[in-house]
């Protein structure tokens, strides 16, 4: 007696995918006290991206993604387009629970071994896997609800505990457009809001007839001002120099929030709330490449949720430090492959698409 | 061979299409060996399967040595109504039925009017014979007739109708559910005067043919939900229904969930406001407890009493009962990883006074805490199980020795008795019993979590806990509707209960047969009311 998926939930949910584990890192470092103005250029092109995807769920709303690859592309170059999109959406999982693991073990549970925490993230996130896609929809819906009071109280908290030092705002475009563009381009774009291509896969969940493109956007609208003005909010405190140091710069300025004896430090309970976010975001990676997975061998997902559990886990330790595995995420990750998997990929696929459309219509 | 049967395993999709149309509901129709025309055939067969039992009782009535013509009656002592039983017995020997019978064949239809007392059915198998008398029918059977009559005159010791002892209000109704069902359904027919109240019985259990009957309010409740319901109802074979929570873990769905998907509940008005939403009841005899469904999270979170009191203070009972939902689940695995893990979220001087509480005691929070909430738990049973008269020794032995002295002794910190306990009566508010049972046991499991990764192991059982519940369905409708997914019009009687002239409309998903409560263009006197521009200085 399963139900359709409402458009609302889809597009809720890709606003709590994109918010994930962004608030984590500082973005546009390199544009000093103009990363507000990187985020929002980055957040244009990333928007972009995404009218193309909804352009392609338009085209041709039956299909996901992997099923897209099979169809346009033809069976040799589709297996492989496939297979790279699956294999991108289990590597991205395994570097969202190496997050994980790192933030625990930096933060909270500095006697806890990572593995371990690793391990039952990862647990976590095959359960909700072995769910299916409909379930992880209305998980983040509940999500939406804790993330959206969590953060409001923080929006809140900071002007009021007299963090803020509007100081840190000017000068505005100190060093002209370039440190903004190279900012943005393509590191921003990358990364968050380029990666609206996974929800080329869950689509085609969403019930039919309903406004899903015009929600989306505005979902991801909101979304992208939300990040840029958190984003903001970090170098206001912390001052553009610091806040590129920091490793979690984020964390550094929740730290430092104190309410009136209450309150002593909120640090613990916003570690949570990224938890939730970068959980969710490695539950849909997952989920994604699952269905990549079946769609690939033909073999039945709920089947896959094991061995895609245990590759994940082998996958996180591909970097044997911090150091490289930031290094890898920041520079290798963001710079190179994500623009194949984003922008060249989907690009083909795109005009494969739109060329067996035009041929099929004169006929 | 092994490896086709692998692939055929691999790449079997479910099929719901496959799976068996269940048959329609079988019109009552005679089925099995039909009664013999000959009395002393009907007398051997009853004598042969009941004649052993001392309870059983035959009457001859009219039973001329001479002739043909015999009636006798039988029925089981204890089952039946005395009164009514000689009531019975007069009016066959007022009928004069020997010679009623000598004159002529008297047509059945005449001498089951003629008989005039209660409910009477005829029966034409030897099955439905030995059935009639183990319900509690005193049978009158005729000689030269194909037919019986089961006059149903049940009667013996049964208890009233009283108070409900599980769910208590203040303000409301204080008539509950008995064990019998019929007494039952009249309680809900009493409140609920429309034909469209339907009631379908069925028989369940080989050896206790218990009656199970399904009451929904036809074009309100939806079809789908009252044909699953019967499906999955007439899908049960077992030997015996004692308790309605027989039928309950057979049918529901999520079985292996902590969380109940079916609401039972022992009032009648709790049973007649569901089924206005568009709910299905199921009444099982020999119960006071009726089962519900499909039923939402948030209505274990509710009582019947809110819709008779003020909106604005049912509103603040709801905030209350979710409070304390939290902390019932909550607060002891909170308590262990703040005190355990994350000391510096607490402020100083809470820290400290803390601090010099556990200086004395022995053992680790997480044991304390563990070891106070097993005490609770026995002391809980203990009292459930106890008989009466022990009452007071229980609560003298639990509050003081077990509580202070225990404190006093330095074996337990004072913040984890007051958390326990806290705990303990926050899942006492909670309206359902089956509801917070369900509570207890997560509880237990977070606070082994929490003691091991603090509140990143809180984290790690609640997320799997919310992704369970956002999966988890009642009869087709989403666990957590309206929260996830999301819906605007439910929001009226979820976290607060909106006034009465607000709530238009039924809960959409599971009274969306028929949508509307009350009329749109009519409005009522408290709407106008509200509605109305005051003008002070009139």
């Amino acid at each position: 007696m399963t139900r359709a998926t409402r458009a609302s939930e889809i597009a809720i949910s890709l606003s709590v995918y994109e918010v994930g584990s962004t608030t984590l890192f500082l973005l546009g470092g390199e544009a000093k006290q103009d990363a507000w103005l990187a985020m929002l250029l980055g957040a244009g092109a990333g928007l972009l991206l995404l009218l193309i995807y909804l352009l392609m769920y338009r085209l041709d709303s039956e299909r996901d993604l992997f099923e897209l690859c099979r169809h346009y592309l033809g069976s040799t170059f589709g297996w492989i387009a496939a297979f790279a999109f699956t294999a991108y959406f289990a590597y991205e999982a395994s570097r969202n629970f190496r997050d994980i693991g790192e933030l625990a073990v930096q933060t909270l549970l500095n006697r806890t071994p990572m593995p371990i925490i690793i391990f039952i993230s990862i647990i976590i996130g095959s359960y909700v896997t072995y769910l299916g896609p409909r379930s992880a929809f209305r998980l983040s819906v509940v999500y939406a609800y804790i993330m959206a009071v969590g953060y409001a109280l923080i929006l809140v908290l900071l002007p009021m505990t007299g963090l803020l030092h509007a100081q840190f705002m000017f000068p505005v475009l100190e060093h002209g457009l370039t440190p903004v563009w190279r900012a943005a381009m393509p590191e921003i774009v990358s990364f968050p809001f380029g990666q609206t291509i996974l929800f080329l896969v869950y689509f085609k969940y969403a019930q039919k007839g309903k406004h899903l493109g015009r929600l989306a956007i505005v979902s991801y609208l909101i979304t992208a001002v939300f990040l840029t003005v958190m984003n903001q909010l970090v170098i206001l405190v912390l001052g553009p120099e610091i806040a590129a140091i920091g490793t979690y710069p984020m964390f550094m300025v929740v730290q430092m929030m104190e309410v009136s004896n209450v309150i002593e430090r909120a640090d613990a309970l916003f570690v949570l709330l990224l938890f939730m976010g970068i959980g969710m975001k490695a539950n849909f990676f997952l989920i994604g490449a699952g269905i990549g997975l079946q769609r690939i061998t033909g073999i039945r997902y709920k089947l896959w949720v094991i061995p895609l559990g245990i590759t994940v886990f082998g996958l996180t330790y591909l970097s044997p430090t911090f150091t490289e595995y930031f290094r890898v995420g920041l520079k290798l990750t963001v710079d190179r492959l994500m623009p194949v998997t984003q922008v060249v990929i989907p690009g083909i696929l795109f005009i494969a698409m739109l060329v067996r459309k035009k041929k099929r219509k004169p006929a | 061979m092994f490896i086709r049967r692998l692939k055929k395993f691999l790449y079997s999709y479910p099929n719901p299409e496959l799976e068996q149309p269940q048959q329609a509901r079988q019109a009552p129709s005679p089925e099995g060996k039909p009664l013999s025309e000959d009395l002393s055939d009907s007398l051997e067969l009853l004598q042969k399967s009941m004649g052993k039992n001392t309870d059983f009782v035959i009457h001859y009535l009219a039973f001329d040595e001479e002739s043909d013509y015999k009636v006798i009656l039988c029925y089981i002592d204890g089952l039946v109504d005395q009164l009514l039983l000689s009531k019975l017995l007069e009016n066959l020997n007022r009928l004069k039925l020997d010679n009623l019978l000598r004159a002529d064949k008297a047509p059945a239809d005449w001498l089951k009017n003629q008989l005039a007392i209660g409910n009477i059915r005829t029966i034409y198998t030897e099955e439905d014979l030995e059935h009639a008398i183990l319900d509690g029918r005193a049978v009158v059977l005729v000689q030269g007739m194909r037919e019986a009559f089961a006059v149903y005159i049940a009667g013996g010791s049964r208890r009233a109708v009283e108070e409900p002892s599980s769910q208590t209000v203040i303000r409301g109704p204080k008539e509950g559910f008995t064990e019998e069902i019929t007494v039952n359904i009249a309680l809900l027919r009493r409140k609920v005067k429309s034909p469209q109240l339907t009631i379908e019985t069925h028989v369940i259990g080989t050896y206790t043919r218990t009656n199970v009957s399904i009451a929904y309010i036809e074009g309100i409740a939806s079809p789908e939900v009252v044909k699953e319901m019967t499906t999955r109802i007439q899908s049960i074979e077992i030997d015996g229904i004692l308790e309605s929570g027989y039928i309950e873990e057979l049918i529901q769905d999520g079985v292996m969930s902590p969380f109940p998907t079916m609401y039972n509940t022992e009032r009648p008005d709790t049973v007649a406001g569901g089924l206005l939403e568009g709910l299905v009841a199921v009444f099982v005899d020999g119960t006071p407890f009726v089962l519900m469904a499909p039923v939402t999270f948030f209505r274990f979170l509710t009582s019947s009493e809110d819709y008779y009191q003020r909106f604005d203070i049912s509103s603040f009972l709801r905030f209350v009962r979710i409070i304390s939902f939290f902390v019932a689940l909550l607060l002891p695995s909170i308590f262990i990883s703040l005190t355990t893990f994350h000391q510096e979220l607490l402020p100083m001087p809470l820290l400290i006074s803390l601090a010099a509480q556990r200086e004395i005691t022995p053992l680790p929070t997480l044991v304390e805490a563990l070891l106070m909430e097993l005490t609770f738990e026995v002391i809980r049973e203990a009292g459930v199980r106890m008989p009466r008269a022990i009452g007071p020794a229980i609560s003298i032995v639990g509050a003081l020795v077990l509580g202070q002295a225990a404190v006093q002794a330095g074996l337990v910190s004072a913040a984890v008795v007051i958390v326990v306990s806290f705990t303990a009566i926050s899942n006492f508010a909670l309206p359902a019993i089956n509801f917070s049972s369900s509570i207890r046991l997560l509880r237990f499991a977070l606070m082994v979590f929490s003691g091991s990764f603090g509140l990143v192991g809180v984290l790690g059982v609640l997320i799997p806990l919310m992704a369970h519940l956002v999966s988890l369905e009642s009869f087709g409708v989403p666990y957590l509707i309206p929260m996830s997914p999301f819906n605007k019009t439910n929001q009226k009687d979820v976290l607060i209960r909106a006034p009465w002239w607000k709530m238009r409309t039924r809960p959409i998903m599971i009274g969306d047969q028929n949508q509307m409560r009350q009329t749109k263009d009519k409005k009522s006197y408290a709407e106008l009311e509200a509605g109305r521009p005051r003008d002070p200085l009139a």
